[in-house]
């Protein structure tokens, strides 16, 4: 636990938890080292449990039972569980399939799943198509039940998972009056509670997607969340091309021409969400993507100069702040990629 | 007053506002009525009352909501936060009770589920039993060596179905493995240890110091039978499975080596269990270092079994080579004379060994749910029937006051 001394009554506290295959940090002021513990235990408990719920690498969560089962009889499920599914497959509706929780084929087939991803042969690509679409989910809410419509269905919580769990974090430290926290999910999906006393906000600093880029915008969030898709987590080269691990479930590929989405929303689940959904979305859909209090940082791949000159590199819709383009200027080669 | 004493003379509701801090809570019903469970069609769904929904209690909930069939029909517990709780996770308003009494007088109930502190057990279930109803109790069925013979007996009398909390029955990895021990892959299996080692104070954040005892109910003797009952139990029925029979003799200690916070029960335990023919069950538990977690080690005469949370891996003793060449210069040259220690038969084994190709996958709880509203519409009696719960729940009961008091207790056995 590291600590900021910020006066002689309270001091802001850092606790960090590992889960989700990523860490999360848990930033909050409180009297003493103890007192901060005690806060954060019920906070990264909550995390746990949801990660328990949802992990698709762990054979006993929920939704690995869903996985196993469903194709072969209607799966009754907690209403957690079920409100969770239900909101994945409102958010595949709404983005029409751009954002998809049913990808966990596709991602083994790229080798993505707890690896960092390889070319699979287009054999590979064309069966994973049987398997892999949103509407091949049933949902029954009078029964409770799941119901997948194809054999090797593969439900993968990748693109919302963080922020659900960032969202029942949250609520935790609300239950418990935490008047000021910023909850990150290994920097992916954060959530500001309040503001540090005297402050605004939370400020949070969104990087440019080039390697030496720095900062290209600074936000002060308070009471709203934050959640960043990029290709650094997960991604390879064959054959000069890059390949990052955020698919376009319509084409079946990994997405190509994008760079980074930031997006702000009061939800953590929607801003994760969204935040996928825009990576994989075309221009033409991207601002209709977003609810009013909505908004976004879109940084697309620049290929030639030609494109480089005829539209800024980035697309800022309702985003609150100065965006500094001049990070942006430089296009990353592919070995620069290669080291996001 | 000694602690049984104790028990005896306190009614529920004095018991429960003891524990709560608070005076009286309840006014007094009429005994519950037995009234004949109705017969279950296929499509009938379950409806169940809920005895105490709190931090295991909820995660009962939790799987139940998962179970095809069921509804979590109505609640009831002392603390009425509870309330909002389990109607959030169930997703609408579950008619709440604050006495058991009431909820037991409900004619809309099928099953009885039990989850309050193990000093409740045996007079719920009992009443829930006699009120026609099949329970599913969480360990251990009783506090004090009465509570278990009566809660057999009430089981007995009634005819009902009863399962106890002992999840790790139904966990498909552990029933595989203790079935081949059973079955002789480990040779005679003579000992069984338990690990169960946490680094965690098991203390509860208290919203009012008034509750102090109601929410901590693990940390103190009149409530909790400490580590031994609330973890010891479930690796002491794991020994009592694999040896096929329940324990004779407890001899342990136990005292406070960290936690120096006003806990009146031990924050490390351990139990040396005596059964027939020698054969030993050690429990170890400590608090304030996790590094074995929780895993039960079976040893035989011809290997070992390792059981965790997650999956189980047999190791068989190397066996000895046999050489067939001619051994005449022995005879001729003579065999040299020297020291005998050998090192390497003492280092610990670090060789690979066979896992189980089984591991964890639905959830032991949920598959425990799952069998015991199997067993309600056929009418079974569950795997972990009522004498697997006395068979734990006795060790348990009768040790831990021999551990404070530095004897060897000796185990009441189940007579037939």
């Amino acid at each position: 636990m590291n600590t900021t001394t910020l006066n002689p009554v309270t001091q802001l506290y850092c606790t960090t938890h590992p889960a989700m295959g990523t860490e999360y940090s848990l930033y909050l002021y409180a009297p003493s080292r103890e007192q901060a513990a005690a806060i954060a235990k019920p906070v990264f408990e909550e995390v746990d449990r949801v990660d328990a719920l949802l992990s698709n690498y762990r054979s006993d969560s929920e939704l690995s039972r869903i996985n196993r089962e469903a194709f072969d009889h209607e799966v009754t499920t907690d209403p957690e569980t079920f409100r969770f599914l239900a909101t994945c497959l409102a958010w595949s509706e709404r983005s029409q399939g751009a954002f998809d929780i049913s990808v966990g084929k596709l991602m083994k087939v790229w080798k993505f799943f707890g690896a960092s991803g390889a070319l699979p042969t287009p054999e590979e690509i064309a069966a994973a198509r049987k398997h892999v679409g949103w509407e091949k989910i049933r949902l029954d809410p009078e029964q409770r039940t799941v119901r997948f419509l194809s054999a090797e269905i593969e439900l993968d919580p990748g693109g919302i998972g963080k922020g659900y769990a960032v969202d029942r974090a949250v609520k935790t430290l609300r239950a418990k009056h935490v008047p000021a926290a910023l909850l990150s999910a290994g920097s992916s999906t954060i959530y500001a509670l309040g503001a540090p006393p005297g402050e605004a906000g939370w400020k949070v600093r969104v990087p440019s997607p080039h390697p030496e880029g720095g900062t290209i915008s600074t936000v002060i969030l308070r009471d709203t969340s934050l959640s960043t898709a990029n290709l650094s987590e997960k991604n390879f080269v064959h054959e000069g091309q890059f390949y990052g691990a955020i698919m376009n479930p319509r084409t079946l590929q990994p997405v190509r021409g994008m760079l980074q989405v930031t997006v702000i929303s009061q939800s953590a689940t929607d801003s994760d969400a969204l935040s996928n959904a825009l990576f994989v979305s075309g221009p033409e859909d991207r601002a209709s993507l977003l609810g009013e209090q909505e908004c976004a940082l879109v940084i697309r791949e620049q290929l030639s100069e030609v494109e480089q000159q005829a539209a800024p590199p980035y697309e800022a819709i309702r985003w609150p702040s100065e965006v500094a383009q001049r990070h942006l200027a430089e296009l990353p080669t592919t070995k620069e990629k290669e080291k996001l | 007053m000694n602690r049984r004493r104790l028990l005896q003379g306190l009614s529920f509701s004095m018991l429960a506002a003891k524990l709560s801090g608070t005076s009286s809570l309840y006014g007094q019903t009429a005994e519950p009525q037995p009234q004949p469970a109705r017969t279950l069609s296929p499509n009938d769904r379950i409806q169940v009352g809920f005895i105490g929904p709190g931090s295991r209690g909820q995660e009962l909930i939790r799987q139940l909501l998962r179970t095809p069939g069921v509804d979590i029909a109505a609640q009831c517990d002392v603390y009425e936060p509870r309330f909002a709780e389990v109607n959030e996770m169930v997703g609408k308003n579950v008619p709440a009770h604050k006495d058991y009494r009431d909820l037991l007088d409900r004619k809309d109930l099928d099953v009885i589920y039990i989850a309050t502190p193990p000093v409740f057990h045996a007079s719920y279930s009992i009443a829930a039993m006699k009120s026609g109803r099949p329970v599913y109790c969480e360990k251990t069925i009783g506090f004090t060596p009465e509570d278990c013979t009566n809660v057999v007996e009430a089981a007995r009398k009634t005819g009902q179905i009863f399962q106890v909390g002992h999840q790790m029955r139904y966990a498909s990895w552990i029933v595989e493995s203790v079935n081949r021990v059973r079955k002789g892959d480990i040779g005679e299996p003579t000992h069984v240890y338990g690990y169960w080692h946490r680094s965690d104070n098991w203390r509860r954040e208290v919203p009012n110091p008034s509750l102090e005892h109601l929410m901590n109910w693990r940390l103190y003797r009149e409530s909790s039978g400490g580590l031994l009952e609330e973890l010891g139990s479930h690796h002491i029925d794991i020994a009592n499975w694999v040896f096929g029979e329940q324990p004779q003799t407890l001899l342990g200690t136990s005292s406070i080596a960290v936690y120096h916070d006003g806990r009146t029960v031990g924050d490390n335990v351990q139990a040396v269990l005596g059964y027939s023919k020698g054969r030993r069950m050690v429990f170890s538990s400590l608090t304030d270092n996790g590094l074995m977690a929780d895993q039960v080690w079976v040893y035989g005469t011809e290997g070992s079994l390792q059981i965790t949370l997650a999956d189980a891996t047999f190791y068989k003793r190397t066996s000895k080579m046999i050489t067939e060449a001619s051994h005449s210069d022995v005879v001729q040259k003579g065999v040299e004379t020297g020291a005998s220690y050998n090192a390497h038969s003492e280092l610990p084994y670090r060789g690979p060994g066979y896992r189980l190709n089984m591991k964890r996958d639905e959830d032991p709880t949920l598959t425990a749910c799952k069998s015991f509203m199997e067993c309600v519409r056929s009418k079974k009696q569950p795997f972990a029937n009522v004498n697997v719960g006395y068979g734990s729940a006795i060790a348990c009961a009768v040790g831990r006051h021999a551990m404070y008091e530095g004897r060897e207790a000796k185990i009441p056995q189940l007579t037939a």
